[in-house]
């Protein structure tokens, strides 16, 4: 990826004596990480591929080699297809009302009120403690007797206790507001971080020519924050893809299979079916589609250089 | 006065409804963990605890094995967060402060490590680490735990990396400085409130983790927090009590720490925007 | 370096963790690790005291428990075999064993059975569920049986006597649920609770056989269908949020006073420490059953211990242990880890005084003796008819059953499509 503005480039980076040994300078600062993430990410990768090439049922038996066998199963059977589209829909929701909420919240705290450094600090409450501890709340907030649907009933707003965990829509939906409100804080903070990087004077040039908040937004506030919004956008959409935790602790992937999304379908095969092969199939699959849909988001939404921006 | 009035009251407004969507749900949980059992399953729920017990703390803590959850929790989330620190810091002045081909595209593979899922992850991961010996050690959960988090890190630190005026470096690489004297000298104390970010960003990452823990721990002595109290969740019986009780001691750490150092969090995250 | 530093900190915490356990001469010692999933303090600690007293007087044998989760031990134990650290003695469920003796880590105990029958008489159909491809699996441990649990204070305000066949059935859950007040509160969850009740009715339906005896698969048919049938009208007076309960929220439901009954193995002691705790008032029957089926029941497992170490050293060391806690005065006391859910497998174990005397079981001792009146008819899928189906562990582990029930209440199929969809899963599952 070549670097379009040399000028730019001399005046900000260092010249070392040799330049030809800049090349290996720099790797050697990023190879300890890379390597890291070899050992532990690519490894088991090349592993997976070759377990979805065998017909191993269970962790510690045998099994041999069966070609693209897993392959061709998994895409005829319409579980992977039914949960790959849920996956879609995990992912565009959590992406609607978490941007939505972390937006609403980073503008909120932007503003100067009384106790604003406290909010900033509190309102990442809900990241830091563990999935289980986010679970066990909204199980005992959700459950038939607990507080959501006493308010709801004596509000008059149901005439009786809701399920929320009892049928597909009212689980999935349960499912992505419960990840949200434990992302949304933390994506907030991020924004909020980036909205204060916008120099104010921009805002103040344009309320001189007399731009409308509404306005003054989408040509200011939201160009500046493309390049977080694009990292963002990318790790947070692979990042969510991925959850499992949360929906295996809440719903099982149930009721009967309405929330069980490619990560809960994956280990339901090969913890629960015993299809490791075929489970490794369907990862690898899956590793696949969001790789293509990382090169495209990269291709196509990246700011000029991510390395380099201002 | 009428103006900043109308713009108080809202904001006032949306300040509260934000305070309590996240806030609300944890005093519930805190109250409801000091109240009797029968008022905590009692069918007409109570704002404010009418009875006081700290019995499901007494359970909790007195009869299974939440102190060393506790304590093996705290040294995998250090080991993760050091690690990372290093990694990331590493990482990240090689490609925000460093000019060299291929750097982008090193960047983009970075955050492209998050497009495999954990759960794939699983079973090699497991065997790898059962080839290793270290199935049933906390290290296992410090490898894992600092592949999860570092990627991200990196990119956290970019704005403080971007923000030290390039004159430094140079004028330290005139005196004859070495590059790691540089990176200790001037780059970590200015980037000091991005790293202080990263490395709680990589002790939540840690102090969170579910899945690995649950199957590379085998012995209760090697639990992490999470998966003790998943386990105390139990099947067989909800003991309501005890699970808030859990869940407000599994809360508790985090909120003295995020109390100690959370502004660095957050201010570290936005120191960036200043200039 | 940091590296260094943060692996130095993790051995020291490690050590600083262990050595308080080791007593110094522990290199001698045969070391045993049993792995069960009886997660709750309350039951590790009764363990642990039995352990202790264990390694107090065997010097030479060091025994040590892990408990687990019976939802990741089927990840776990296999892949725990795979690698080599399996624990010496895994408790284990007949429908688990099977997963694991494909894997080749069980080891047959028919003759230590046979020992131990000789001493204190198990009940034969304990060992049967352990029992297939001429070999036992496990040492049968404990029994436990699903009731009928109300309250009959609630029955006799409402009028309603206990309910013996479905119609009384049916008409009782309709009169009790009133404001506040469900009829019935039963799980549809895809998890086991839900399998064990689903099957508490095809046994009282007269489908308890899943496998005819050439070892195809009957479970199509009509009695099952109609099983599935009376589910789904219970499930009509059931709590809305019992698609997501598992043991647990059923019990609670029954100690607050929401549902006017449930099935489970014992609410016990959740009745004793989070409700009235009254045993006048508790009460407990057999399930109801279908007008004219002639084999009513309900659904047992018997727990029991696999050995998995093919050490000659350790495993004589286990099944040393093993006896331990069968002995008349010990297994009592083991079994009411949790008073009134374990019921004792052998004949001397069931009048042991150890068993008897303690104090929940001596207030609960009514409620206790119909339980075990009512585990003589248990039965469990996949182990009944004198035959027993090893591929019933993979049907069991997908909870197949409860996912065929969830295909009639949540998504409102018709019991029969639904009944012939999860056989067609269930031959997937077992191919």
């Amino acid at each position: 990826m070549p670097s379009p503005t040399v000028a730019n480039v001399r005046r900000r980076v260092v010249r070392w004596p040799r330049v030809s040994s800049a090349t290996l300078i720099g790797y050697a600062f990023v190879m300890p990480l890379m390597l890291w993430l070899a050992a532990t990410i690519l490894y088991p990768l090349v592993a997976s591929v070759a377990l979805s090439l065998q017909n191993i049922k269970i962790i510690g038996s045998t099994g041999e080699y069966v070609g693209l066998e897993n392959y061709s199963r998994i895409l005829e059977s319409p579980r992977f297809g039914e949960a790959l589209q849920r996956s879609a829909i995990w992912v565009v929701g959590n992406a609607v009302v978490q941007t939505v909420l972390a937006f609403a919240a980073a503008l909120t705290l932007k503003q100067r009120f009384v106790g604003n450094r406290l909010a900033r600090i509190w309102i990442i409450l809900s990241w830091i403690v563990p999935t289980v501890v986010v679970v066990i709340i909204w199980r005992w907030l959700l459950s038939a007797s607990g507080i959501v649907n006493y308010a709801l009933v004596n509000l008059g707003i149901s005439s009786k206790p809701i399920g929320f965990f009892s049928t597909g829509d009212t689980a999935f939906a349960s499912v992505i507001l419960i990840n949200s409100w434990r992302w949304f804080p933390f994506n907030a903070v991020i924004f909020l971080a980036a909205l204060q990087r916008i120099p104010q004077e921009l805002y103040e040039a344009a309320s001189v020519d007399g731009a409308t908040t509404v306005r003054k937004f989408f040509h200011i506030t939201l160009p500046s924050l493309r390049p977080v919004l694009f990292v963002m956008g990318l790790i947070g959409t692979l990042m969510s893809f991925n959850v499992f935790d949360v929906i295996w602790l809440l719903t099982g992937g149930g009721p009967s299979g309405a929330t069980t999304t490619l990560p809960v379908l994956i280990y339901e095969t090969a913890f629960k079916r015993y299809r490791l092969s075929q489970a490794a199939a369907m990862s690898v699959t899956t590793g696949v589609i969001l790789l293509i849909f990382a090169a495209l988001f990269l291709r196509f939404l990246s700011p000029p250089s991510d390395t380099d921006e201002e | 006065m009428a103006h900043r009035l109308r713009h108080a009251v809202p904001l006032g407004f949306a300040v509260l409804i934000l305070m309590t969507v996240v806030i609300a749900p944890f005093y519930w949980i805190f109250s409801a963990s000091v109240k009797a059992p029968q008022e905590i399953i009692a069918r007409k729920p109570t704002l404010f605890p009418q009875s006081f017990t700290l019995e499901h703390y007494d359970k909790l803590l007195g009869h299974s094995n939440f102190p060393t959850y506790l304590q093996n929790s705290l040294v995998v989330a250090f080991g993760t967060m050091v690690i990372t620190v290093f990694l990331s810091t590493l990482a990240a002045y090689g490609l925000y402060r460093l000019r060299f081909p291929g750097r982008n595209l090193l960047f983009r593979v970075i955050l492209i490590t998050y497009a495999f899922p954990g759960v794939l992850l699983l079973v090699p991961l497991y065997d790898m680490m059962s080839t290793l010996g270290l199935v049933d050690r906390l290290v296992a959960l410090v490898i894992v735990d600092v592949t999860l988090a570092a990627p991200f890190a990196v990119w956290m630190l970019q704005a403080f990396f971007r923000t030290i005026p390039q004159e430094l470096e140079e004028a330290a690489a005139l005196d004859g400085a070495s590059r790691l004297g540089i990176i200790v000298r001037i780059m970590l104390p200015l980037a000091a409130p991005g790293v202080a970010s990263i490395a709680i960003f990589a002790f939540i990452t840690s102090w969170t983790e579910y899945i690995f823990a649950s199957i590379l721990i085998i012995s209760d002595a090697n639990r992490t927090v999470p998966v003790g109290l998943a386990g105390i969740i139990g099947q067989y019986q909800v003991d309501w009590g005890l699970l808030l009780a859990g869940a407000t001691v599994t809360a508790l750490p985090v909120l003295v720490l995020f109390g100690l150092v959370g502004r660095n969090f957050v201010e570290g995250l936005t120191a960036g925007a200043i200039q | 370096m940091r590296n260094n530093l943060a692996k130095s900190i993790v051995l020291l915490v490690i050590a600083l963790l262990i050595l308080p356990h080791m007593p110094a001469t522990a290199q001698e010692k045969v070391s045993i690790t049993f792995w069960h999933m009886e997660q709750p303090p309350y039951r590790v600690e009764r363990f642990q005291t039995l352990i202790d007293e264990f390694n107090a007087a065997n010097p030479d044998i060091e025994v040590k428990q892990e408990a687990q989760n019976w939802g990741e031990i089927y990840t776990k134990a296999p892949a725990a075999i795979a690698a080599g650290n399996a624990p010496e003695l895994l408790f284990a469920i007949p429908d688990f064993t099977p997963i694991l003796r494909d894997l080749g880590a069980v080891q047959p105990v028919e003759d230590f059975v046979a020992e131990l029958d000789a001493q204190h008489k198990f009940y034969p159909a304990a060992v049967a569920q352990y029992t297939y491809d001429d070999h036992t699996w496990a040492v049968p441990l404990w029994n436990m049986a699903h009731s009928l649990w109300y309250r009959k204070s609630v029955f006799e305000e409402a009028g309603v006597e206990v309910p013996a066949t479905w119609d009384e059935w049916l008409a009782a859950v309709e009169t009790l649920t009133k404001e506040g007040q469900y009829g019935i509160g039963v799980p549809a969850n895809k998890q086991l609770y839900t399998d064990q009740t689903v099957y508490d009715l095809m046994i009282n339906g007269g489908a308890d056989e899943i496998y005819n005896p050439d070892g195809t698969l009957r479970f199509n048919n009509p009695q099952t269908v109609e099983a599935f049938d009376m589910y789904s009208q219970l499930y009509r007076f059931s709590p809305p949020d019992s698609p997501g309960w598992t043991w647990g929220e059923a019990e609670a439901c029954f100690a607050n006073r929401t549902c006017a009954m449930i099935l489970q193995f014992t609410v016990i002691t959740t009745y004793d420490t989070q409700a009235e705790g009254d045993p006048e008032d508790l009460g407990v029957a057999p399930i109801p059953y279908k007008e004219g089926v002639e084999t009513p029941g309900t659904i047992s497992y018997v727990n029991a211990v696999m050995i998995l170490t093919d050490d000659p050293a350790k495993q004589a060391a286990a099944k040393k242990f093993i006896s331990f806690l069968l002995e008349p005065e010990n297994y009592g006391r083991f079994l009411n880890a949790e008073p009134g859910l374990y019921l004792p497998v052998t004949e001397d174990g069931s009048t042991a005084e150890s068993y008897w005397n303690d104090p929940l079981v001596v207030k609960y001792k009514s409620q206790v003796e119909v339980m075990l009146d009512n585990s003589t008819s248990g039965r469990l899928f996949g182990f009944t008819g004198g035959n027993t189906f090893p591929s019933i562990a993979t049907i069991s582990a997908q909870n197949l059953l409860a996912q065929t029930l969830q295909m009639v209440v949540i998504d409102g199929m018709s019991p029969a499509d639904a009944v012939e969809e999860g056989q067609a899963l269930m031959e997937e599952a077992i191919e």
